[in-house]
């Protein structure tokens, strides 16, 4: 089988990822088009997480494979069995899941009216996680050093890059993504103010976080 | 309500083509611009589950598809590859140039596909407009119909399979002059749609019409509006 043209992967079989065993359905295809991936949790686990999708306007369709969900968008409560769709009609609308049975598959997909589809930052950060949990900053570092390349302008993977390189003693490079990062999203001066990722270089002359 | 719901069994059930294909519109029903998104049911095993296409056609998005079996048992075809499909199996295909579909191999077998273009807007599929207005067509509400198609065409004013079938509606409700010009033109931009015109009793009420040989020949008619 030609893995250019076209490609099969089954959901079940599909490498998983992080809290809320997440399948990079788009990641593993290469999709380029749109948003698309899928959690599965057993009953009481977070399936979507608490979010909204306000900074990136995009519109996120989610769809219960398997089993059965809460929902809750906006703090309206709504059961989801297998086979319902759930739309938030806004991007703004606070919205996540949890399980509401054994094996419950959400699959969720994305992308903004007006706009070629671009891949989201949390879909790399949430990549990195796992290796700051572990101390391999590194390679913490090169995911994230990776994701800017491709979002310069998001304020989470500017973030998480500052932490990675705070970490590693790239002191410079640090303060910089964290000073661009607050700039962005003035929110996170009180973050970086408890995160122990930013010890080294708190009291920085450039940053006014300590 | 700050959501909207619905589930696979409360989506229209559409009957397209003849080999038993329902069209279950997602994006359509939730209003969703951002991707394409529809599910695909057939009734019994044995019928197509995923029209057999490719994404070059002049209806298609020419988007890239991922597939996902979510009820019953698909045998995808893929070029000259088969495989069995059962639930949870997900198709990528990023080539527009493959012919892809599907026949379920158990009663019920639902497909979801999703698609866009990388790199560009989203836009819905021209076919979305002509698939609507099927149950509007076998209401012999054609009218109706073409008011279905009409904006398509608005959109896409030189699609000759927009053209085509807003020229079907025309022709089953009366406006022969519409539907001989939508035809003429659809046959100038893609000269296959004479060969289906030539058996579409969607067009006998003007077959007999002399401007209706000169359209299929591809001999450009005049009179009537353009849509």
């Amino acid at each position: 089988m030609s893995e250019e043209r076209y490609s099969v992967a089954r959901l079940d079989e599909m490498p998983r990822k992080g809290r809320g065993n997440w399948a990079q359905i788009r990641a593993h295809f290469g999709i380029e088009a749109f948003g698309v991936n899928a959690w599965t949790g057993d009953e009481g686990d977070t399936v979507i997480n608490d979010h909204n999708e306000e900074g990136s306007g995009q519109q996120e369709l989610y769809y219960v494979v398997s089993g059965r969900a809460t929902f809750t968008v906006d703090g309206e409560e709504v059961d989801a069995p297998a086979g319902t769709f759930v739309y938030p009609d806004d991007p703004a609308r606070q919205r996540t899941a949890v399980a509401a049975e054994a094996g419950t598959t959400v699959l969720a997909l994305g992308g903004k009216p007006g706009e070629a589809y671009r891949t989201l930052g949390w879909e790399w950060t949430s990549e990195a996680f796992p290796f700051f949990g572990e101390e391999r900053y590194q390679e913490a570092y090169d995911v994230l050093a990776a994701a800017e390349r491709e979002h310069p302008d998001m304020p989470g993977v500017l973030y998480n890059l500052a932490c990675a390189e705070a970490r590693l003693g790239k002191t410079d490079e640090a303060v910089a993504h964290l000073a661009r990062a607050i700039e962005l999203y003035p929110a996170f001066t009180k973050l970086a103010r408890d995160d122990p990722d930013f010890d080294s270089i708190r009291d920085h002359p450039s940053l006014s976080i300590a | 309500m700050s959501v909207h719901l619905t589930t696979l069994d409360e989506l229209d059930s559409i009957p397209v083509g003849d080999h038993g294909l329902r069209w279950r519109p997602v994006r359509r029903r939730l209003g969703i611009e951002g991707f394409g998104v529809n599910a695909w049911t057939a009734q019994e095993a044995g019928q197509e589950v995923v029209e057999h296409h490719d994404e070059t056609g002049t209806g298609a998005g020419k988007h890239e598809e991922l597939y996902i079996v979510v009820r019953g048992r698909a045998r995808f075809q893929l070029d000259d590859e088969e495989f069995d499909a059962p639930v949870g199996t997900c198709v990528f295909v990023r080539d527009r140039t493959v012919r892809r579909g599907a026949y379920a191999e158990e009663a019920g077998t639902t497909v979801l596909a999703m698609g866009g273009k990388p790199g560009e807007v989203f836009e819905v599929s021209p076919w979305e407009s002509y698939f609507a207005a099927i149950p509007l067509f076998a209401a012999g509400d054609y009218d109706g119909a073409g008011a279905l198609i009409r904006p398509e065409l608005e959109r896409n004013p030189d699609n000759p399979s927009v053209l085509y079938n807003l020229a079907c509606a025309e022709s089953l409700g009366g406006r022969v002059d519409e539907a001989l010009e939508h035809l003429a033109r659809a046959v100038e931009l893609n000269p296959a749609t004479a060969e289906w015109a030539r058996d579409d009793k969607d067009f006998d009420p003007i077959r007999e019409d002399p401007r209706f040989a000169s359209a299929v020949a591809g001999e450009a008619t005049t009179g009537g509006e353009s849509a």
